[in-house]
Parts: structure tokens; C-alpha cells; sequence
């Protein structure tokens, strides 16, 4: 038998669990994940990561997902992606995104387009909510040629603690992914926003982009703020509002921030905590947005076997160690340099790797 | 058919392999036994080579061209080498016997062909000379001609080679033939393009000597394969396939100089006449001369069985040369530490040895004292087994080889200081290994410098392949790295270097500068073990972080624990830290980013965005990647003058592009799809040139992995001993690379046809043989077809001259992969060996094939409606399962299955849509999922001593012939006698009151017999004596004529007899006749349409000279 049981990458530790979970089930490699907080007072996985791994197990076929009794060590040994009609429901732990933003990465690879119909809590503090998601992550995706039937559709909104939100994803089956070429991050030339507030008053939407129109009506005149409110069924069990913020530039570089309710803030300070986020993210510079470093670099790995580069600002910890994973899963390393060589105070990066030429050989003829 | 009038529907595909140094072309010549194909090879070298090969076993490569290389296999009659040439060839040469006609491996091999991508062919028919008469021969060579283009297409190259000569083919005809082949254009194909891949020529063991003889040769080897990269670039860590072996795993690629170079400018302006004709050859697997040699080592083939002890067989000097080197007992080093090395011989004491860097030193002058010591001779000729330094033709002793043969290829692409020498080479500087590189001071004679060089072509010295013996006089010529053509080439192209070294200074300064600010991100991340916080912290910290490290020998474990919970989840989104934000109210670093935004005003920054942001994004790459090319050449235009003139230029190249686009022809500008994708992919793979370019060849490797067309050494480890062992050149060896999802195993689903020319149908849980992909292995399929959409049906046996499914357990293949299955690849099975055809449809990791099972009951107790069936289930659980299942009678009634009954177990209540009968039989409809069995047999052909012989799983059938069996007979499934009690049925009665009301004509008629005697049958009849002879009368009567009559009969059947014979008389004249005339008039026919046809070629051939 020619080594059917390729070997099993180790990693250890809870954090960066969820794309090693992916890597592994793109790349087709075995993970064992162990040490899982087995030093903490309540070792093992979270009903989150279990939940997660529950909605992995579903969205492939054949995946065999070991956990030790302790909870402390897993172990995958990834099947296909099958993608197809699947529901899903969140625990209350986390938002919608922590789900979200894994199977995204997948999605484009299954053998059947996906339509993932998940609910919980829509936005949250940690990850990237629902609206960030739609008017972000989607648009990153088109840059790799996927946008044919990508579809992000909020249905009910839920803020934490009670959730009650949902939304269905539908994504496109892609044969490869596109290699990309954007090292122009150009101008930014509009920003856009949603606030929005469920179970409270609606007047709490406008006062957050009266309050964000304030910070960023001195750089551009073409600001968007929408006001999205949902009433009753639609609103979900808890209140809450926030704001999420898109700065779009001339060559359709995205960046992207937001602000969460928390009790005790008005929605003023909601509204300039997220612009200045925004601005913060827009000063970092580069083509994408921090947020979906990863997503792009992942992509870029699996791109046809050419030279696919990307500028970006300085790398999140995360991505840093994303691309450590990669190596070890794909054996793809990336160069990189400087954007501007000229410039020594130039923060910007580019990045360059030479794509594995991934083939989704999931995606069936018949 | 011209390239223009074609119509082109498909997107273009991506040619991975590089223009300016691609790998040679494979040109396999394939056909039957005794066609001439050796003949033909032979021919061929000589024509490119001007060399006459004895023996031409394995890949031999020749230069054909400037730019052109070609790459021959012979390819031998053995199935599995027909799958696996087909699978690499670029160009076919398919040899068809001109006096015998197409033989079935042709045809076989053809279909091989088209399932796995078609390269070009030509065919070549030989044997002419065995037709004698010109009209059977020019007839012959018609109809072979037609069947050729119906099998490839209209106009396919059919070269006809007459007879031998001198054992070659006329110089002309090769001549002629090896003009197509270098015009031939080759199309990408998508397999191949998508797969790396190498056809080995040639093959080491480089296991230790000590384990091969512990294990008694049985232990797992580790080789090396050497072979030019095709297809795509190949990675370090991808799996590799070797077909006939198995997969394997790649512990190390290197590149080596390539040992058949195209000639450049300066090699040619170096050629001397006397070269002219002695062209280059690769051929590392054949026999040239007793001796076979190629860029890093020579080979003596010795007679018989080489041991040791075997004193009466001859030995020449060499082999006496190699047994010496067998006799080393002591290491390198204790030699050369006994060594009594004099410099001169007046020198009193011997150079001592000084165990560092300065022992070089020692030995660079020692070729004088040399052949003091016997011992130390030995010792000498081993290091030039290790170190390649070309002392041995100076020396002159060691070896008298063939020196023309041996020094002439190896000229050609080593140093270009001593090509086209006729006098002993002048000894000039190894090309060394780079790590060694800078010790070496001077060019003189040198042998071993460094334990580490020792180490490492240690490996390569003790590895006998067959009886081979070898001494590698020359390896680090191959291991030659680019660091040193990149020393050739500086030294040639000093001025060039030179000229910007200042800038080059600058750049260097810059960087250096720059690096105390900068980090470098790529040795940060993939190099260093800092976390990534670390990273991002600070570089500055990192010092004293290190020192933290130290200082930390007790470390608070729980430390990362105390920050709390939130800090260590997995967040996508860092959290906002107010206080951090904060600084954003302040307005100066407010207006600091305003020139990010497109109101801001334009800084210097951002040149390229300022204008023309709305062009395609491509060209916004273009523009900066050579702004970035040409700020790394001329290290920055600094002064702000040339700055802006630039700008200025880039302005107006811009301005004219937006110009030219308005007010040129539109449509000229305009590209259709084909030729906007080719441009697309032309740019693409600028940039891939471009990106890397000038990062050093071994980081490049890393990145992108060997590059088609380079010249590799791939070690192998764990490769089963039986390959070496076993192993045979006219063989091919290839090497495959595999996707990482095809590594993978699970259940293929593809489209299949048996084919039309193999005589038996194929059966379900049959093995099958399957060529996919590199891959050849046995499986057992399911055949199967989607019955209305709904379910995959299982069928038992491949319907005719239809596709259907097949699916089976194996390793992953891209699905629209084609592949060809076989029962058997033996010489000896009979008929057409090619079973069937086909495409990978999907993949996944389990099956939905389905077959009708019908489960049967009946009924025992019968309401109206409702009955109690029994004996279709076992248990009251199983009928759990079913409830509301569908059933049927055989009458057609429709049911329902309700509920389980106590008892008898298994019985049920079930209601239908009528009353039901005792007799009738119950049956439920149900479809039991089957999946494939589990079976994936790899063919092993390369690992056996008789490569044809491999057997794998046999049919059932088989196994009961082989070992004597009968077909296991079930006493249920045999045939009886039915017996079937009379059925007797109940009368119908129709009640009296219905049959009051019914009309007359539906009465029931059926009165009762009379008892009663009528009137009539109670009265006797006596007849009168008259009337009884009245009656005797008319019977005598009656019977007169009837004999009459029959008399009558017979004589008009002898009159009719003769009249019909007279009839058939007449018409088979007839027939005869009109047959006559047919036959007349088709001769007459036939001869007009030949000359029809005699013109019409006339015509035609007229023209084509006329072309």
C-alpha cells in the first residue's frame, strides 16, 4: 500500500485551532492537535471548538474526528469536502464569524455549492460579525475568482448574550482558485458603514453615524452610513447595536473595522472607537485588510502553480504563525520584502509565494 | 488543415515548460517484435551523433539542434513499457511491418494513447523490401496508409523505410525522418502539464554496502535517479510515483549540470573541426564501447562474473585499478597521515600532516613523489574516486581508457578551456563544490580537501549496480552548482559585473542600512523559533528576550494562564484597545493619513496611483515591477531630477496608450477570447520568471521547485530491494510526480466503455486492471447506471456498445483524467488486450450503488382489506424497520406494511387497496446499497526478474480452473421437476335473485341433463330387406370412387413431378446467366473507379510537388 497513512502533523495548544483544522482539510493531511489547555483549570475543548468540529465533520464526508477522553488532544483525518444544504446551530459562547470564517475558507473547494444555514449570535466583540462578512469578506473572495452565486444573507439579526440571529451562506464550487496580482493598494476613494440596533431604540443607529460622520467627514465626501434595523422576530432575543465601517480604494483594496455594544457605552463612543479604528486600519496600509490576511494568503498558496502577489501591512501574530502551518502543510513559503525598497519607513509588505496549483478534485463532472 | 481556418473553442493551456532550455523531447519508438525498431535507433544516433552505438539499452539523449534536444527510448513489446512510454513520449515513432500489415500491439498501444493524451506519431513502415512486386507493394503501402489515418486522423506522417543497409536504414531516409521530427511542434498536454515528471536515464544504489550485505540484499535501498524535470515544476516534498514500483519518497533533489548541452555561442566558437563530428550523447544505461560514461563517472564492464579471487580471467589495468581501490582497508585520513610525502627528493623529513584547513596545502605538489609507495597509490587513485580531479589522464598509469571517448563528452560541458584537445588534457581546476570553493587557492592537481566532501561522495562511491564498476573520477563536475557557472560566466563577463559595482555598493550599503531598521520577515518567521508576538514586539527586544531566556531557568508555568481567558481565544479581530485609539484625536496624525485618500493631495509616495487608477490592474504590475527591476539595476535613481523625469515618461507612455486606444481601429485592438488568455498567460509567466529571479538558485528551488528541463538527481529512500536487483534498461524508468490529492485513497466514480474489439463483456467484482493517472494498478469495479436520476443502479455486466459507470477503491485521481483498463497485461493472452476506456468522473469517499432486492411473504390470514403476512421478515424488529413500506402483490394489488404481530415472529398486519388472495405472494420492493470491495493491488512489473509475469488477483473462475474446483452447487438453485396439483375451481354461482334480475341473454343457460328417454330414443328402427340393400349398394358405390379418386391423384403427381424438374431446369440456367452478367458489369465498374482514382492521385501528387 503506497503510504495511505501519510504522516500525521503535531501541533499543540487551543490557539489556531480552527485553520489548522482547515489546512488539514484542504491540504488532505491528518492533524493531531494536542496539549488542548491542559493546563487550565477546565481543560479540554470548548463547546465552541466542539461545535466547530461538528460542523466540519458535516460539511465533509468521511472524516474521522478522534477526541481523547480529556478533551485535551484531537485528532483529524480529513475526508472530502461535500459541501450541499447544511444547518447548523451555534453555542452562545461565540458569534456567528468564529464558524463562519472556516468554512468560507473551505467552501469554494466542496463538490457541491454549499448553502450553510447557521444561527447564533450575529456580532460580537471577537470575531468578525455578519456584516463585515457580506460587505468584506465577500468582495476578498471575488478578487480569487470566486463570486458567481456567493451569497451572504442575514435573515434575523442576534446580538450576545441571547443570539437568535441567523443567516445562510451560499458559496459557488470553483474549480481553482485565481492567482492574484494586487500590489496596487491605490486611494481610498468611499467608506461605507452599517450601524445597526436591534431591541433598542432606532435612534441608537443614528446617533452612531452622526457621531462617526464626525471623524471621517474631513477626509472624503462620499460617506454611506447605513441605518439597518430589524423589528421583531427578525431582531433576536438580546438587544444590542454596532457599527461596522468599510474604507473601499481605487483599485478595490478593503479595509474594514467595527465597534460592539457594551453595557454602559453610549453609542457615540461605540461610533468613534470604530472609526478610529478604521483609520488605524487604513494608515497600516496595503491591499488587504488585516482581518483577512490569512483567507488571502491561503488562497494565494492554493493558486495555479504561478506567481500570485500581495501587498499588505504588517503581519497580524496570527498570520505570522498561519504561514508557519502552511509550510507545514503545503511546503509553500513566502518571499517577503518591502513594498517600497526606496522608502525605509515604508511599513507595507509584499507578498509573494508560488501557488501549489490546487485543483478542487472534489468537484464532480457527472 | 491551417492553423488559421481552424476554429479554437477551448481556452488555450498554459506550456509549463520554459522556452529558452526545455527538456529534450522523447521520441519513443514503439512497435512489434522484429520491426526494426533497434535498427531504426541505431540509425537515428547515427545521424545525430555520427557514433555507432553496439547496444542501446535505456533513454539515450542526443543534441539535434540549437535549440533542440531529442530524447530516444526503444520501447520493448511488454505491455506495462507500452503504458508507461505512452504515458511520457512526446513523439511516437511507430514502426509497422510493411510485409506483414498492423499488428494488435499497434492497435493496443494506439488506444493506450488516446486514453492518456495524444502525443504526436508518425508512423514508419518498414520491411518494404520484402515485397518485390512494385504494384502489391505500392497497393500495400495504399491500404496501410488508409488504416493508418482512419486510427489517427486524415494525413497523418507515414514514413516508409525500404530496405537495410550496412545494419542501418539509408542514410536519406534517416536524414528525411529526422527533418520531421525537427520541425515538429509539440501541444501542451493537460496531464503532463499539470504533473512533474522525469524519464530516468540512469540509476544508482547508493545504500550502504555493509547493510546490503547483512540483510543479504534484501533490505530496503536508497537511489538516486537521474533524469531531466518535464512538465511542472517539481517541489521537494511532493510524493513521486514510479510505475511498476510504487510510490516512493523524495529525500533530496539536486540539480546537476546538464551532461548534453545545448550549444551556446562560445561553446560553438570553441568547437574545433576535428570535433565537428563527434556530437554529443547521453546515454548513462548503454553500452558505448565497453565503457560506459557519462558526466560524473566511467564504467567497465568486466567479462563474466567479477569476484575478487578470480585470477585466470584477463584483467586489464582498470580492473586490476578498481580491485586496488577495494582494497582499501583504512580511511583517507590514516593514509594520508602514513604518507611519507617528500616535496622534493633531495627533502629530508616528509610533510606532516596538520589535520586543519592547511592540509591542502600539503598535498597540492605531490604528483612527483607519487608512485613511491604502492600503498600510497592506492590511497591516491581512491581520492580521485572522491574528488574529481582529472589527474588520472595526466598520470597517465592509472588507467589506460578509451581517452577519446572518455575525455570528449566531458569537455563539453566543463570548463571550456580544454575542448578539442588531442594531447593529453591539460589538468586544469576541478569545478568543485561550492562549499569548498573558497579554500582552494590554486588550480594545480587536488585531491580530497575537507572530510566533509568525503562524507558526502562517500555515498556515491560504494554503489555497484549489477556488475558495474565505477570510479567516479569526475563527480563534482555534476554536482557543479550554479555558483559556479555563475563563476564561469562572471569571469567571462568581467566588464559587466564590474560595471556596476559601484551601484551594486550602494544597494548593498542601502540594504545593510536599512537592515537595522527593517526586520527580515522571511528568516523571522520560517527561521527563528520566536513566537509571533515576539516577531511583531520588537527585533530589538529579541536580544534581550534571548537574555530573558537565559535568565528564566525556572519559569512560572502558569504564566500565560494568569492573563486570562480572553486573551487567549481565537479571535479574528484584535480587540480595540481604547486607550491606544485614543491617540487618534489628535489632529496631526488625523491629517497625516489625509494622502491616503483619494481627496488628500498626491504625495511622491504614490506615483503610479495618482493618474490613471482605473487602469487594469495588470499593468499597474507591469509598471511596478519594472520600476522595482529597474531600481535594483542601477541602484535607485537618487536625485529627484531623473525621479521626475521618469514620471514624466511614464506619464506620457500613458497618455499615448489612452490616445492610441481612442483613435486606433477599435476592432484591431480588440482580441478575441483565445488571444486574450494567451497574453494573459504570456504576462503570467513573465512574472514568474521575473519574481524570482534574483533570489539564488537554492532559495529558488525552495520557493518553485525544480524547473522543467533541468537535469536532477533524485534520491529515493525506501525503495524495494527487487528494483535494483532486478533491474533491466530496456525497461523504461519513470518517475512521476503526484498531486498531493492524489495521494489520497478513495472511491472513483468514472465513465467506462468496454471496448469494441475485446471479445468478453466485463462482470461486476471482476479485477480489473487499471492504468490512471501514472499509476497501474488492479481493482475491483462495480459497474453501475443512473436509473432515471434517482439511483445508481448496480448492472452485472457492461452493457454493449454503451458508457456506464464504474466505480472502485484506489488511489485519487483529477476527475476528466482518462485511462484504459485491462484484464491481463501477458504476452500471451489472447485477442485485444485493451478491455476498456474511460474518464474519472468524481471522487469521494463513499458510494451510492444500489441493486433491487425483493423480499417475499404471504399471507396467512385475510380480511377484507387487511391481511397478516408472514415469512417476509425474521423478526418483529425488522418489520419496525419497514412500517409504511410498500408492498405489492404479484396480481398487482398495493399495500402497506402497518405493524409487527406478536406472533408467528416476523409477521405483519398490512392493508392493501383490495382483498387479497390466499395463493397470491407478497412482495416488498427494496434496493440494498453495495459498496465496492476494498481492493487496490499496485503492479509491480519493475520489481520481478521476468517483468511480464506479474499475476494479481484472478477471477474466481480462474482460481476453481487452477486448482482443480467445481462451481459450488446449491441444492436450492438447481433444477427440478415442478409438479403442480390439477387446480380445480368452484363453480360459479350466481344467486337466484340476481339471476331473477338479470336480462335474458346474461341468464346462465345451463340446464340439467335429461334423465328422462325422449319419445323418439324410446322407439326401435328395423329396416325392410330392400332398404338394406339399397344402403349396401350406395357404401359399394362410394367405395369404388373414392379408389378412383385416389388413383386419379397419384398420376397427376408424376405429371406435376416432371413439369417441376423441367421449371428448376430452367431457372438455374437463368441464375447462371444473370450472374454472369453482374459479375461483367462490376468489372467494368471497378475498373473505372480505379482509374478514377489513379488520377485523382495524379492530380494531387502533382500538386503537392507543385506546393
Amino acid at each position: 500500500m503506497p503510504s495511505a497513512s501519510t504522516s500525521v502533523l503535531h501541533f499543540s495548544g487551543h490557539q489556531h485551532l480552527r485553520y489548522r483544522l482547515v489546512l488539514s482539510i484542504i491540504s488532505g493531511k491528518p492533524v493531531k492537535i494536542d496539549k488542548i489547555r491542559s493546563d487550565d483549570k477546565n481543560p479540554g475543548l470548548r463547546d465552541y471548538e466542539v461545535s466547530l468540529l461538528r460542523l466540519l465533520e458535516r460539511v465533509t464526508n468521511g472524516t474521522i474526528i478522534e477526541i481523547s477522553v480529556t478533551g485535551t488532544t484531537i485528532l483529524l483525518k480529513p475526508g472530502i469536502i461535500a459541501g450541499g444544504p447544511i444547518a447548523h446551530e451555534c453555542p452562545l459562547s461565540r458569534s456567528i464569524g468564529y464558524f463562519l470564517e472556516p468554512i468560507i475558507m473551505l467552501a469554494p473547494f466542496a463538490k457541491k455549492p454549499l448553502n450553510l444555514t447557521i444561527r447564533g449570535i450575529t456580532s460580537d466583540d471577537q470575531d468578525l460579525s455578519v456584516d463585515l462578512m457580506r460587505t468584506v469578506t465577500l468582495p476578498h473572495l471575488q478578487l480569487f475568482g470566486v463570486s458567481e452565486g456567493l451569497e451572504l444573507r442575514i435573515k434575523k439579526r442576534g446580538s450576545s448574550p441571547g443570539g437568535g440571529g441567523e443567516v445562510q451562506f451560499l458559496c459557488p464550487v470553483v474549480k481553482q482558485v485565481k492567482t492574484v496580482n494586487f500590489v496596487d493598494n491605490g486611494r481610498i476613494k468611499r467608506i461605507r458603514g452599517i450601524a445597526h440596533a436591534v431591541r433598542v431604540s432606532p435612534q441608537f443607529s443614528n446617533r452612531m453615524i452622526e457621531a462617526s460622520r464626525s471623524v471621517l467627514n474631513r477626509y472624503i465626501p462620499d460617506i454611506y452610513l447605513y441605518s439597518d434595523v430589524y423589528k421583531g422576530e427578525d431582531s433576536g432575543k438580546s438587544p444590542g447595536y454596532a457599527l461596522s465601517l468599510l474604507a473601499e480604494s481605487t483599485t478595490g483594496a478593503i479595509h474594514c473595522a467595527e465597534a460592539v455594544s457594551k453595557p454602559g457605552v453610549t453609542p457615540e463612543d461605540i461610533a468613534l472607537l470604530a472609526s478610529r479604528a478604521l483609520l488605524k486600519e487604513v494608515s497600516r496600509g496595503g491591499c488587504i485588510d488585516r482581518k483577512h490576511q490569512t483567507l488571502a494568503l491561503l488562497w494565494m498558496v492554493l493558486g495555479s502553480e504561478d506567481v500570485g502577489r500581495v501587498r499588505m501591512g504588517e503581519p497580524s501574530p496570527r498570520t505570522i504563525q498561519f504561514l508557519r502551518d502552511v509550510r507545514d502543510f503545503f511546503g509553500t513559503s513566502f518571499k517577503i520584502v518591502p513594498a517600497d525598497k526606496s522608502d525605509p519607513d515604508c511599513s507595507e509588505l509584499l507578498f509573494s509565494c508560488y501557488g501549489t496549483g490546487y485543483v478542487n478534485a472534489n468537484r464532480s463532472l457527472a | 488543415m491551417s492553423n488559421e481556418t481552424r476554429l479554437v473553442f477551448t481556452s488555450p493551456l498554459i506550456n509549463r515548460t520554459p522556452d529558452d532550455e526545455p527538456p529534450p523531447v522523447i521520441v519513443a519508438i514503439v512497435g512489434p517484435p522484429g520491426v526494426g525498431k533497434t535498427t531504426l535507433l541505431k540509425s537515428m544516433i547515427r545521424r545525430y551523433t555520427k557514433q555507432t552505438l553496439n547496444e542501446a539499452k535505456g533513454p539515450i539523449t542526443v543534441v539535434s539542434g540549437k535549440k533542440k534536444r531529442i530524447t530516444f527510448i526503444e520501447c520493448n513489446n511488454d505491455m506495462n513499457s507500452m503504458i508507461d512510454v505512452g504515458k511520457v513520449a512526446d513523439l511516437v515513432l511507430l514502426m509497422i511491418d510493411g510485409s506483414y500489415g498492423f499488428e494488435m500491439e499497434t492497435f493496443e498501444f494506439l488506444n493506450i494513447l488516446q486514453s492518456h493524451g495524444f502525443p504526436k506519431v508518425i508512423g514508419v513502415l518498414t520491411h518494404l523490401d520484402l515485397i518485390k512486386k512494385a504494384a502489391i507493394l505500392r497497393d500495400t503501402k495504399k491500404a496501410l496508409k488508409k488504416r493508418f489515418w482512419t486510427e489517427i486522423y486524415q494525413g497523418a506522417k507515414l514514413f516508409y523505410l525500404s530496405g537495410v543497409l550496412n545494419g542501418r536504414y539509408p542514410d536519406s531516409e534517416i536524414l528525411n525522418l529526422s527533418r520531421f521530427i525537427s520541425v515538429m511542434k509539440f501541444r501542451p498536454l493537460v496531464f503532463r502539464n499539470s504533473h512533474p515528471y522525469l524519464l530516468a536515464d540512469r540509476i544508482e544504489d547508493l545504500t550502504p554496502r555493509e547493510q546490503v550485505r547483512e540483510s543479504k540484499g534484501k533490505c530496503d535501498r536508497t537511489v538516486t535517479l537521474y533524469g531531466y524535470l518535464r512538465g511542472t515544476n517539481l517541489r521537494m516534498g511532493t510524493k513521486v510515483h514510479v510505475p511498476g514500483v510504487g510510490d516512493l519518497e523524495m529525500k533530496t533533489v539536486t540539480k546537476l549540470g546538464d551532461p548534453c548541452p545545448l550549444p551556446d555561442a562560445d561553446s560553438e566558437k570553441r568547437r574545433k573541426l576535428s570535433e565537428k563530428k563527434k556530437l554529443l550523447i547521453h546515454a548513462p544505461m548503454s553500452d558505448v564501447g565497453g565503457v560506459i560514461y557519462d558526466k560524473d563517472a566511467v564504467y567497465i564492464n568486466v567479462p563474466g562474473s567479477f569476484t575478487r579471487g578470480n585470477a585466470d580471467v584477463p584483467q586489464g589495468e582498470g580492473e586490476r585499478m578498481v580491485m586496488d581501490l577495494q582494497d582499501v582497508n583504512a580511511t583517507l585520513e590514516d593514509g594520508v597521515a602514513r604518507s611519507q610525502i617528500r616535496l622534493f627528493g633531495s627533502s629530508s623529513r616528509p610533510l606532516a600532516v596538520d589535520p586543519g584547513p592547511s592540509r591542502q596545502h600539503a598535498f597540492q605538489d605531490d604528483s612527483g613523489s607519487e608512485d613511491d609507495e604502492d600503498d600510497d597509490e592506492g590511497e591516491d587513485s581512491e581520492d580521485e574516486g572522491f574528488e574529481g580531479s582529472d589527474d588520472e589522464e595526466e598520470e597517465g598509469s592509472d588507467v589506460e581508457l578509451d581517452e577519446d571517448e572518455l575525455s570528449e563528452p566531458e569537455g563539453d560541458d566543463e570548463d571550456v578551456n580544454d575542448r578539442g584537445r588531442s594531447a593529453p588534457r591539460v589538468v586544469r581546476r576541478a569545478t568543485h563544490d561550492t562549499k569548498s570553493n573558497h579554500d582552494r587557492q590554486t588550480k594545480d592537481v587536488e585531491y580530497a580537501e575537507s572530510d566533509s566532501d568525503l562524507g558526502e561522495e562517500d555515498e556515491d562511491e560504494d554503489e555497484p549496480v549489477g556488475r558495474r564498476v565505477r570510479f567516479g573520477n569526475e563527480h563534482d563536475v555534476d554536482i557543479q552548482s550554479d555558483e559556479d557557472e555563475e563563476d564561469i560566466s562572471g569571469g567571462e563577463e568581467a566588464p559587466r559585473w564590474k560595471a556596476n559595482l559601484g551601484a551594486k555598493a550602494l544597494e548593498a550599503y542601502h540594504q545593510h542600512s536599512q537592515r537595522n531598521k527593517r526586520k527580515d520577515w522571511i528568516s523571522l518567521i520560517y527561521n527563528s523559533s520566536l513566537t509571533p508576538e515576539q516577531i511583531l514586539n520588537d527585533s530589538e527586544s529579541n536580544s534581550s528576550n534571548l537574555n530573558e531566556m537565559d535568565d528564566d531557568f525556572f519559569t512560572v508555568k502558569s504564566r500565560s494562564g494568569a492573563i486570562g481567558e480572553d486573551e487567549e481565544k481565537d479571535m479574528t479581530k484584535e480587540p480595540l484597545n481604547e486607550e491606544e485609539l485614543k491617540q487618534w484625536e489628535d489632529e496631526e496624525l488625523l491629517d497625516s493619513i489625509r494622502n491616503l485618500f483619494i481627496t488628500g493631495s498626491s504625495s511622491d509616495a504614490q506615483p503610479a496611483a495618482d493618474g490613471d487608477y482605473e487602469d487594469l490592474e495588470g499593468d499597474a504590475d507591469f509598471e511596478d515591477l519594472e520600476a522595482n527591476g529597474a531600481e535594483d539595476a542601477s541602484s535607485q535613481p537618487a536625485d529627484p531630477e531623473t525621479a521626475r523625469a521618469t514620471a514624466l515618461a511614464a506619464k506620457k507612455e500613458a497618455l499615448k496608450r489612452k490616445f492610441d486606444e481612442q483613435y486606433d481601429d477599435p476592432e484591431s485592438s480588440k482580441l478575441d477570447f483565445y488571444e486574450e488568455k494567451k497574453e494573459e498567460m504570456a504576462r503570467q509567466l513573465l512574472l514568474n520568471r521575473a519574481e524570482f529571479e534574483d533570489v539564488d538558485e537554492e532559495a529558488r528551488a525552495l520557493v518553485e521547485g525544480y524547473r522543467p528541463g533541468t537535469y536532477v538527481r533524485v534520491e529515493l529512500v525506501n525503495v524495494p530491494c527487487e528494483m535494483i536487483e532486478n533491474f533491466d534498461p530496456t525497461y523504461p524508468l519513470i518517475l512521476g510526480g503526484v498531486l498531493p490529492a492524489e495521494e489520497r485513497f478513495g472511491y472513483l466514480q468514472v465513465r467506462i466503455k468496454r471496448h469494441r474489439w475485446f471479445t468478453k463483456t466485463l462482470k461486476t467484482n471482476d479485477p480489473l486492471i487499471f492504468s490512471l493517472g501514472w499509476r497501474r494498478f488492479q481493482s475491483i469495479p462495480i459497474y453501475s447506471l443512473d436509473d432515471h436520476s434517482i439511483r445508481m443502479r448496480m448492472l452485472k455486466y457492461t452493457p454493449e456498445h454503451m458508457h456506464c459507470y464504474a466505480t472502485f477503491y484506489g488511489p485519487v485521481a483529477l476527475p476528466n483524467t482518462g485511462f484504459c483498463a485491462f484484464n491481463s497485461l501477458a504476452d500471451n493472452a489472447p485477442g485485444f488486450r485493451v478491455s476498456a476506456t474511460g474518464v474519472v468522473l468524481d471522487i469521494d469517499r463513499s458510494t451510492k450503488i444500489v441493486k433491487k432486492i425483493k423480499l417475499t411473504g404471504v399471507p396467512y390470514k385475510i380480511f377484507k382489506n387487511t391481511a397478516f403476512i408472514k415469512d417476509m421478515f425474521n423478526s418483529a424488529l425488522e418489520v419496525a424497520k419497514f412500517e409504511g413500506a410498500n408492498i405489492r402483490t404479484v396480481s398487482g394489488i398495493r399495500g402497506q406494511i402497518k405493524k409487527a404481530l406478536a406472533k408467528p415472529e416476523g409477521s405483519f398486519r398490512a392493508t392493501f387497496e383490495d382483498k387479497v388472495l390466499m395463493s397470491d405472494i407478497v412482495f416488498l420492493r427494496a434496493w440494498h446499497s453495495i459498496p465496492p470491495r476494498k481492493f487496490y493491488n499496485p503492479i509491480t512489473s519493475l520489481l520481478l526478474s521476468e517483468k511480464g509475469s506479474w499475476s494479481g488477483m484472478r477471477l474466481t473462475g480462474q482460481v476453481r480452473r487452477d486448482e482443480g474446483l467445481k462451481a459450488p452447487l446449491d441444492v436450492n438453485s438447481t433444477y427440478k421437476k415442478i409438479e403442480r396439483a390439477p387446480r380445480r375451481f368452484n363453480t360459479l354461482k350466481i344467486p337466484k335473485k340476481l339471476q331473477a334480475e338479470l336480462p335474458y341473454a346474461s341468464k346462465p343457460k345451463l340446464m340439467k341433463p335429461q334423465n328422462r328417454q325422449t319419445y323418439m330414443q324410446k322407439r326401435a328402427v328395423v329396416l325392410e330387406p330392400e332398404e338394406k340393400k339399397a344402403i349396401a349398394l350406395l357404401q359399394q358405390i362410394r367405395a369404388l370412387r373414392k379408389d378412383q379418386v385416389v388413383k386419379r391423384k397419384e398420376k397427376q403427381n408424376e405429371r406435376k413431378e416432371v413439369h417441376r424438374q423441367k421449371v428448376a431446369r430452367e431457372e438455374a440456367k437463368k441464375t447462371e446467366k444473370d450472374k454472369e452478367k453482374r459479375k461483367e458489369y462490376m468489372r467494368a465498374a471497378g475498373m473505372k473507379t480505379k482509374r478514377d482514382n489513379e488520377k485523382e492521385e495524379g492530380r494531387s501528387s502533382k500538386r503537392r510537388k507543385k506546393d
